[in-house]
């Protein structure tokens, strides 16, 4: 909970959701979750301290810069009882879990190892980090690679109350998520009700829009990366109609905070304009299915006037479906007090701190 | 009113380190740099990360006079917020990324072994 003021000049305490946190996954604690053979490959692997999301094999790390003494230090998560801790402090009622490693899942080459890497971490997640008491709730990995094989974990899990989401790796992901090829994962998220996430991570790699090596710092690759994923994919899904073709999806955008939607928001109304018959499968302007995704808020923008930030928000209907997200413990999370303190009315705050994101997950209702 | 409180030993804080200390509600890093003792609070105007339990370095930096390469200077005067890593000069409290952005220096003072800071 976290206190704002009411409209009647009283302080008043609201729930807060957090639907972006991160859980540390050792490849050795999940390997017992994990199929033969691939098992032997996650026992096999060694965390060495300091090279974080960057285990050969398991994940690849964006280290291209030289290291130097002091900055800040990398957090990790390792149990679920320091997740709740830490999430106590931060004022957050409710959590909802991604990994970290497995950001960048889509990059392992092998379709039937990522497959089996992604249902250890659904099960060792519902396993060890899930339960009915301590308001961690889960999204369930994807394997881009294995569209079919991600909607059997679809059918498997939609029904546990404790998993709430389905997270698209978008880091490096081939197809775009606009592909026929992902048809069998929303069918499957549409049929459990379950809202897929579309949650970025910055790394280099040949795949577009992430061929970032032509920048030669990490302040310039970690400024696209995160929002170039997102508006390629957003891009993809309107274009190829995933809305139309699954009108009872619920979609939703994490880690590029929301300044970006209504730029590619206008400049697709405008592209359809002319260009309608490209993609006859649209029914209206693409804006009115934008309106209908969910904006996850961190890492939030800092205007110099945050009314700025508010009147982008309005551009979008973003009342309704901005979510407040922590990305806690990275290195960009966002205080929540950060978001609260934006200049809204107290049935705003509400909604984009708490009430919205119920509304996505249904996390009142399972 | 301005008064002197007793933070800590001299002997508690060997060069190149810090400490965070209570007075009252507020939260103090007492530094010690080079043998000069400095203290800040410990809030980040940035979201109000606790920037003195950071770490202590010194940093990159780069001039005009020397073409714009980087350099590495401020060796043991720069304290990094551990939230998002904004990066304070603890002799001055002058934070690194923006000019205008400036934490408080309290004065410190070291008598018979004792650091004192005024509030």
């Amino acid at each position: 909970m976290i206190t704002i003021k009411a409209a009647d000049g009283q302080t008043e305490s609201i729930r807060v959701v957090d639907v972006d946190i991160h859980l540390h996954e050792q490849p050795k604690l999940m390997a017992k979750y994990c199929d033969l053979p691939w098992r032997k490959s996650l026992e096999l692997m060694e965390e060495e301290v300091g090279r974080y999301n960057d285990i050969p094999g398991f994940s690849t790390g964006p280290r291209l810069d030289p290291p130097f003494p002091g900055g800040a230090a990398a957090r990790k998560v390792m149990t679920a009882m320091q997740m709740r801790e830490e999430l106590d402090a931060l004022g957050v009622d409710i959590g909802i879990i991604f990994p970290d490693h497995l950001l960048t899942l889509a990059l392992l080459p092998n379709r039937d190892y990522a497959a089996a890497v992604a249902r250890a971490y659904n099960a060792w997640l519902l396993e060890e980090w899930l339960c009915d008491n301590n308001n961690l709730k889960g999204a369930l990995v994807a394997a881009s690679q294995d569209p079919v094989d991600a909607a059997r974990q679809i059918e498997s899990y939609g029904k546990e109350r404790n998993i709430v989401a389905v997270y698209l790796p978008c880091a490096g992901v081939r197809p775009l998520y606009g592909d026929r090829w992902y048809d069998p994962l929303y069918d499957a998220a549409q049929r459990a009700g379950l809202p897929v996430v579309l949650h970025s991570v910055a790394v280099v790699h040949p795949v577009f829009p992430l061929n970032l090596h032509e920048l030669d710092t990490a302040i310039a690759r970690h400024t696209l990366a995160h929002p170039f994923t997102l508006i390629a994919n957003l891009v993809s899904l309107i274009t190829s109609g995933v809305p139309v073709r699954f009108p009872n999806l619920k979609i939703s955008f994490a880690e590029a905070g929301i300044a970006w939607v209504p730029f590619i928001m206008w400049r697709l109304d405008r592209e359809y304009t002319e260009q309608r018959r490209q993609t006859p499968v649209l029914q209206d302007k693409p804006s009115s299915y934008i309106r209908k995704f969910f904006f996850a808020t961190q890492p939030i923008e800092e205007p110099d006037d945050s009314r700025d930030l508010v009147k982008v928000m309005e551009t979008f209907g973003g009342e309704d479906s901005v979510m407040f997200a922590s990305d806690w413990p990275h290195h960009d999370f966002d205080h929540p007090r950060k978001v609260a303190q934006l200049p809204l009315s107290p049935a705003i705050k509400k909604k984009i701190m708490g009430e919205n994101a119920a509304r996505l997950f249904n996390l009142d209702g399972r | 009113m301005a008064v002197e409180h007793v933070v800590a030993q001299v002997t508690d804080i060997p060069e190149g380190q810090s400490r965070i200390v209570k007075i009252g509600e507020r939260e103090i890093g007492i530094f010690n740099v080079r043998g000069q003792f400095y203290a800040l609070p410990n809030i980040c105007f940035h979201q109000g990360g606790p920037l003195c339990a950071g770490r202590i370095s010194g940093t990159l930096t780069a001039r005009a006079e020397n073409n714009w390469k980087f350099e590495w200077t401020h060796e043991g005067e720069i304290v990094t917020c551990p939230w998002h890593a904004l990066e304070y000069n603890i002799t001055t409290g002058q934070c690194l990324a923006f000019p205008n952005r400036r934490v408080r220096s309290y004065p410190v003072r070291v008598a018979d072994g004792q650091i004192t800071v005024t509030l």
